[in-house]
């Protein structure tokens, strides 16, 4: 187990390095006075290129160019953003947590969800649970992310008035700004229970409630579509007979002997999922206003702010890379069999 | 013996299993009429916003590249027996995707006898956009899926037929590209490039042909795997001539089919890149683009309620639901029929 583990993460830089080589590449066709804004820190420096394209060599060949970048990047100097007006290690290190936060809130509850009907719906095949969880499954598939968003957001927020849009109410924002409430961590239900101020949490869990609820339905349909044929497979495998012919009851075969098996594949896509949600996060921080590094970074892209977007390219790169080394390992530990092969 | 012989007996498509069964899923038959009704008025588009470029004025450069004159405009639009008519539809020039605006004015205005379905904010006609729009998404969906499909077979069956090395290395690169998100490639797409539809959908099919390589790699593996394969090999093929007349052939079948479900799904993604502005540009016929204009109205405006100007997001937002679900019901159908077990 150890080995596997050790071997897997030694695969992680050559990962992000093929990374890296196709985002530089990529780059190659800016000029280089635009790539040249992708060094500067400062404003000062982002008006002065010249400078920079001699300092970075990027007049020179590919090679040497990438290795002057790649040695930039792991200093933490990833350019000047226009867009945010800071450098763009600095914008990411205060947006990150915002966006972090809402990932993690918007996790759980689709694979909870999906993992639960998928369950219930190949226990009840064909039947009628069956029937509605695969039509809630086809709808939640054609539902886009911002179809759904403005829908709730028109109706719950702009009829019902419920919920409330941003982070939390613009008291607790100002409070935050003065430093009445320190913001240990960036993300403010955990910062609210820290100072002891429920109210906060309170405030920022309310405002959650419908990205929540719009990424819910649109993302737990893979899972549940996922949990459901493989449950199906495994629930026609002769272990499953045994275990029924056993007198066991029905419910230990299906959750203890079924369905721990038949998790695996949902693994695979949770951990997809949980890269793919970064372009969920992007769409939910725009709809529903939340100043994350989607509300920074679409912009930057439309704006051609191109430090920012080579910024956020790079740190997708490094979650998805960091995502797929933890399913394996998750895979590992669930699947014994897999890390002696 | 010819290895031809040994294959699987060919039956007609339409007498198949599969497609007995697909004929017989009652959602199948929901999505095709679904679908149908947008092939209809995506053909008749023309003729449906005759009224709307006869009676806006900036409808003109439409009208001028198609060569109608404005009191012309219906009796030509309408009658299929006139040149102007199958022009207009098969043919329309790019000035006709562009929405005619009725005026300046920032307040959209509800549904009236001259626009059915209201104007948005900009006084662009709503009905002219979803109807020219339809048409903006069935060329997003199908080059898309054209352009990647070809990128998928041609890398995905070299992957195969090739083996070793070349496809180890072509698998991981595949592994990368699946699980690079699409929003953020699209996002360095649009600034070195600039944004817009074509920049789009080129990303689009960048991404997206790693995953039909992978399946088609597959699926050539495992008819590889199968016995004619080894009788054309027997009596002495060439490789080649084993892999382009007998695996290729047979291997490729379940691939065009469940690609060509995607239609659906890449128009839903494409629409989500216009939403955020890097998609198509204001006022061109595509649903995303509208909602994304819409987005300022959504609750309303200061003194109003929210639902004061329902028209200007609630259309071409239903027509792109329907529009993915017509397309996401066929191939649920057709992944069942094709697959009874899962």
């Amino acid at each position: 187990m150890t080995t596997f583990i050790v071997r897997r993460l030694l695969q992680l830089p050559i990962v992000l390095v093929a990374i890296s080589l196709l985002i530089f590449g990529m780059m190659q066709f800016l000029s280089p006075e635009q790539r040249a804004s992708t060094y500067a820190k400062t404003e000062q420096q982002a008006k002065n290129l010249d400078l920079i394209i001699r300092q970075y060599n990027l007049d020179q060949g590919f090679f040497v160019q990438y290795t002057t970048w790649l040695k930039a990047v792991m200093h933490g100097d990833l350019g000047y953003s226009k867009q945010s007006h800071e450098p763009v290690l600095d914008t990411i290190r205060k947006k990150l947590p915002v966006s972090a936060e809402l990932a993690m809130y918007m996790f759980f509850p689709v694979l909870a969800f999906g993992i639960w009907m998928g369950t219930m719906a190949a226990i009840h095949r064909d039947g009628f649970i069956d029937q509605v969880v695969r039509v809630f499954a086809i709808i939640g598939w054609s539902l886009p992310t911002f179809v759904l968003g403005i829908w709730l957001l028109a109706v719950l927020y702009g009829h019902f008035k419920l919920f409330g849009i941003g982070r939390a109410d613009d008291q607790y924002m100002v409070e935050f700004a003065r430093g009445t409430l320190k913001a240990y961590t960036g993300m403010i239900t955990i910062d609210g229970i820290l100072n002891g101020r429920w109210d906060v949490t309170l405030s920022a869990l309310k405002r959650l409630v419908m990205p929540v609820l719009t990424y819910t339905v649109v993302a737990s349909a893979q899972i549940m579509r996922v949990l459901r044929s493989s449950m199906l497979d495994v629930l026609n495998s002769d272990y499953v007979r045994t275990a029924r012919a056993k007198g066991l009851p029905e419910r230990v075969v299906n959750l203890k002997h079924a369905r721990r098996n038949a998790i695996i594949p949902v693994v695979t896509i949770a951990g997809l999922m949980f890269a793919f949600m970064l372009e969920g996060v992007f769409f939910i921080e725009i709809i529903f206003n939340i100043p994350g590094l989607g509300q920074w970074a679409v912009p930057s892209a439309v704006q051609l702010d191109f430090p920012a977007v080579i910024g956020i390219a790079l740190l997708t790169g490094l979650v998805v890379s960091v995502a797929n080394l933890a399913v394996d390992i998750l895979y590992g530990i669930i699947d014994p069999r897999i890390s002696f092969q | 013996m010819n290895p031809q012989d040994m294959k699987p007996q060919r039956e007609a498509w339409y007498r198949s299993k599969t497609f007995k069964r697909f004929r017989r899923n009652p959602l199948a038959i929901v999505g095709s009429l679904l679908l149908l009704g947008f092939v209809l008025v995506a053909f008749f588009a023309p003729a449906i916003t005759a009224p709307q470029l006869a009676s806006i004025r900036t409808a003109r450069p439409c009208l001028r590249d198609l060569g109608i004159k404005r009191d012309e405009v219906l009796a030509e639009l309408r009658n299929p027996l006139k040149p102007t008519f199958w022009k207009a539809t098969l043919a329309p020039p790019q000035t006709c995707y562009e929405i005619p605006r009725d005026g300046f004015s920032p307040l959209p205005k509800p549904p009236s006898k001259k626009h059915p379905l209201g104007v948005s904010g900009g006084s662009y006609d709503i009905l002219y956009g979803l109807t020219w729009g339809t048409r903006t998404a069935f060329y997003v969906g199908f080059l898309v899926v054209g352009i990647s499909l070809a990128i998928g077979i041609v890398v995905g069956g070299m992957s195969g037929f090739l083996g070793g090395t070349i496809d180890n290395m072509v698998m991981r690169v595949t592994d990368v590209m699946l699980s690079f998100p699409g929003l953020v490639f699209v996002m360095i797409v649009s600034v070195i490039f600039g944004s817009g539809l074509t920049t789009v959908m080129i990303a689009l099919a960048l991404i997206r042909w790693a995953g039909y390589a992978r399946f088609f790699r597959g699926d050539i593996l495992r008819t590889k795997a199968q016995e004619f394969v080894d009788a054309a090999r027997a009596i002495g093929a060439s490789p080649l001539r084993v892999f382009l007349k007998h695996v290729f052939p047979n291997a490729i079948g379940t691939l065009l089919i469940l690609a060509s479900m995607d239609v659906g799904s890449i128009v839903l993604t494409a629409a989500g890149f216009s939403f955020l502005g890097l998609g198509a540009p204001v006022g061109y016929a595509d649903w995303g683009q509208m909602i994304s204009f819409a987005r300022g109205y959504i609750l309303g405006t200061a003194q109003g309620t929210p639902f004061d100007f329902w028209y200007v997001w609630i259309y071409p937002s239903i027509m792109l639901v329907l529009f993915g679900l017509a397309w996401n019901l066929l191939g649920d159908a057709v992944r069942d029929a094709l697959d009874p077990k899962s």
